[in-house]
Formats: C-alpha cells, sequence, structure tokens
C-alpha cells in the first residue's frame, strides 16, 4: 500500500527536521576545541602602564620586561599560606602539564606582590623560584605597586589580624600579558590545572 | 511464633546485634587525611589540612588548636568575595553532631606560625577551653602537587 504524505504530516517532517539540523548545530558548537574552559579573553587588550619596579634580583622591572613572551600574572604575597601557594602550585603544575604535552609556547609565572613592605626581593625569589626555573618575582615602592594594580583593576588592602599581624585581601585573578606587554586574558579563581592546560594554547595560539 | 519457627534465624539475629553493639567504642573526634604541608623556604608559616568528624550526637566545639612544633596554631577560613581573596581567622569551629567538616586548600585550614625547629613530624592538638579533645601527629609533606 502506498502511503502520500498529508501537508500536515509534510509540516511536521519540515519541523522535526529543522530541529534536528538545528540540534546537531548547537552540538557542533559546543564541541569545538577552541571554546574556552574559564579563560576569558580580553576584547581589547589594554597596554601596561609605566611603571617601575624591581625583580627577585633587585633588577629594574618595567613595561618592557613583559614583552617577548607570554606572562600568567598573580597578584599575592609570600605570608599568605594557602591560596596564593596553591594558586602558584596550579600555574605551575599546568605549566609542567604542556611542556609534558609538547606545547612550544610556554608561559612564564610571575608573582607580583601586594605586600612589598615584607616581601623584599630576596623573600620573594625564595618564594617564586620554590614554584619552578624561570619564574619572575616583582615587588618595590607601594607606589609602584599601586600604579601597575590601579591600570589591571587588581584591588588590593591590608587586613588587620587579631595578633597585630596583618594580611592582604586581593584580587584572585591570575592575568595573561601577551608577547606585546598587553593584558589581553584572565582566568578568575578558582583556579584548575586543566582549565589552564585547555585554555592557554588556545589563547596562545599554540593549539 | 516466628522464633519458634526459625531457631536459626533468631541465632543469628542475635550474633548480629551482639557485633553491632560491640567493639571498640569509636572515639567522639576523629581526625583523617592529615596534610601537613612544609613551610615555603624563607617563611615561617605554613598551612594543614584534614578531615574532622564528630561521632557524638552534640556539636563540639574547637576554640583552640595548638602544636609542640609551632609557637601559634589558628584556624582560618579562605574566603573568595567578589572575586577577592581574604583570609579570616576562625575563633571556634563547630562540628555538627554526626557530621564531618573539611579543612582543605581555599576554605577552612589551619594555619601554623612560627616553627620551633624544621618540623618533619607534626603533633596537633585540638581544644575546648583546657579540655584536649583530640591530638593527632602526622608526618611534614612537601607541596608539590
Amino acid at each position: 500500500m502506498t502511503t502520500i504524505m498529508g501537508p500536515k504530516n509534510l509540516l511536521i517532517a519540515i519541523v522535526l527536521g529543522g530541529a534536528l539540523a538545528a540540534g546537531v548545530f548547537v552540538a557542533t558548537k559546543l564541541n569545538r576545541p577552541a571554546e574556552l574552559q574559564s579563560g576569558f579573553v580580553v576584547p581589547l587588550p589594554n597596554a601596561l602602564p609605566d611603571f617601575s619596579l624591581l625583580d627577585q634580583t633587585g633588577g629594574q622591572v618595567n613595561a618592557n620586561t613583559f614583552r617577548g613572551q607570554w606572562d600568567l600574572v598573580f597578584f599575592g604575597f609570600t605570608n599568605c599560606p594557602d591560596i596564593c601557594p596553591t594558586t602558584l602550585q596550579v600555574l605551575a603544575n599546568a605549566k609542567r602539564e604542556l611542556i609534558d604535552s609538547g606545547a612550544t609556547t610556554l608561559p612564564r609565572i610571575v608573582l607580583v606582590s601586594v605586600d612589598p613592605e615584607r616581601d623584599t626581593p630576596e623573600l620573594l625569589g625564595q618564594y617564586v623560584e620554590y614554584f619552578g626555573e624561570g619564574n619572575l618575582g616583582v615587588t618595590g615602592t607601594l607606589e609602584g605597586i599601586k600604579t601597575l594594580t590601579a591600570a589591571l583593576g587588581i584591588y588590593f588592602e591590608k587586613s588587620p589580624t587579631q595578633s597585630g599581624d596583618y594580611g592582604v585581601d586581593h584580587s584572585a585573578a591570575v592575568l595573561v600579558i601577551n608577547p606585546d606587554g598587553e593584558f589581553s586574558a584572565l582566568f578568575s579563581a578558582p583556579h584548575l590545572v586543566a582549565s589552564y592546560v585547555h585554555d592557554l594554547p588556545i589563547i596562545m595560539g599554540d593549539d | 511464633m516466628v522464633w519458634n519457627k526459625f531457631p536459626v534465624l533468631a541465632v543469628l539475629c542475635v550474633c548480629i546485634l551482639i557485633s553491632a553493639c560491640g567493639g571498640e567504642p569509636k572515639p567522639p573526634l576523629v581526625a583523617t587525611d592529615i596534610v601537613i604541608i612544609e613551610a615555603m623556604p624563607g617563611k615561617k608559616m605554613t598551612s594543614a589540612y584534614l578531615s574532622l568528624t564528630n561521632h557524638t550526637d552534640a556539636a563540639i566545639s574547637i576554640t583552640g588548636v595548638s602544636s609542640p612544633e609551632f609557637e601559634s596554631v589558628e584556624i582560618h577560613e579562605s574566603l573568595l568575595e567578589d572575586g577577592v581573596a581574604k583570609m579570616r581567622r576562625i575563633p571556634e569551629l563547630s562540628i555538627p553532631a554526626n557530621t564531618t567538616v573539611l579543612l582543605e586548600r581555599g576554605g577552612k585550614h589551619l594555619m601554623l606560625m612560627r616553627p620551633t625547629g624544621t618540623p618533619t613530624q607534626v603533633t596537633l592538638s585540638f581544644q575546648n577551653g583546657d579540655t584536649t579533645l583530640l591530638s593527632v601527629r602526622a608526618p611534614v609533606t612537601p607541596r608539590n602537587n
């Protein structure tokens, strides 16, 4: 017996077909490897301001220091026992995984102190080098730090403790500085190794 | 009566009840998964993480922690508020009845300050006022994963 599709059934078939095509399209888009997991690319990269600080050897650090390589910049302090070392360990582990996966473009890990009063270049050097070779520690005058953080929208403020000591509240984001010395992407907390390993090659154009 | 018809079943049930009630009683407060992180080079503080389980039917309050290997131990909490990382001291940690509280990275944790030496093993004592609730000893582990 032959069945001829009526206009109503034809309409249903067209709608279902369209829905299927839309579903396949959305699924394809969601599976695209170029989608970032947690990184966010800044639409218009910002050049770093004119600032002058010190690295862990006492050498000058300015905007030019951030040209020529990709940098992952975290703002923290060495008297921070939980968030700061945990974040730096995540960045170090992500970098190690990128090396193991054969990535050719690798970021430098940078810690900018938000406690320059206590974080001398020597202390900062011991701290950042604990997480691997080639890491950069940045400290200096409070004014110099503020020039950099204000331009990048980084917040920090001392928080007194009961014992008369103090901690420092600070933005938890990790900023990505591109080889032109521009703030071009960021990762918000919480920081996960897998997200960096997935997103960094895309951001750095090495996927 | 059912027990008269099934004497083996009755004996089995009694055995199960005895075994459930027997054995060592559980301590009221138990610490597991203890991780004491080695101090960073040049730093006089570090952190420790663990799970605390209250096996009683009443809340247990921890008002102090001490260690012979550190001059001071405090319970702290790392907070993430509007993208800002903060750390605050918790003066009193309550473990609700029959509940486990996690002290973990990025959350509640112990801050160990001013080591008296270079410890490889650390004893932690949890107190409520002058009463010691629990003492545990665990090795120091490297911070590499």
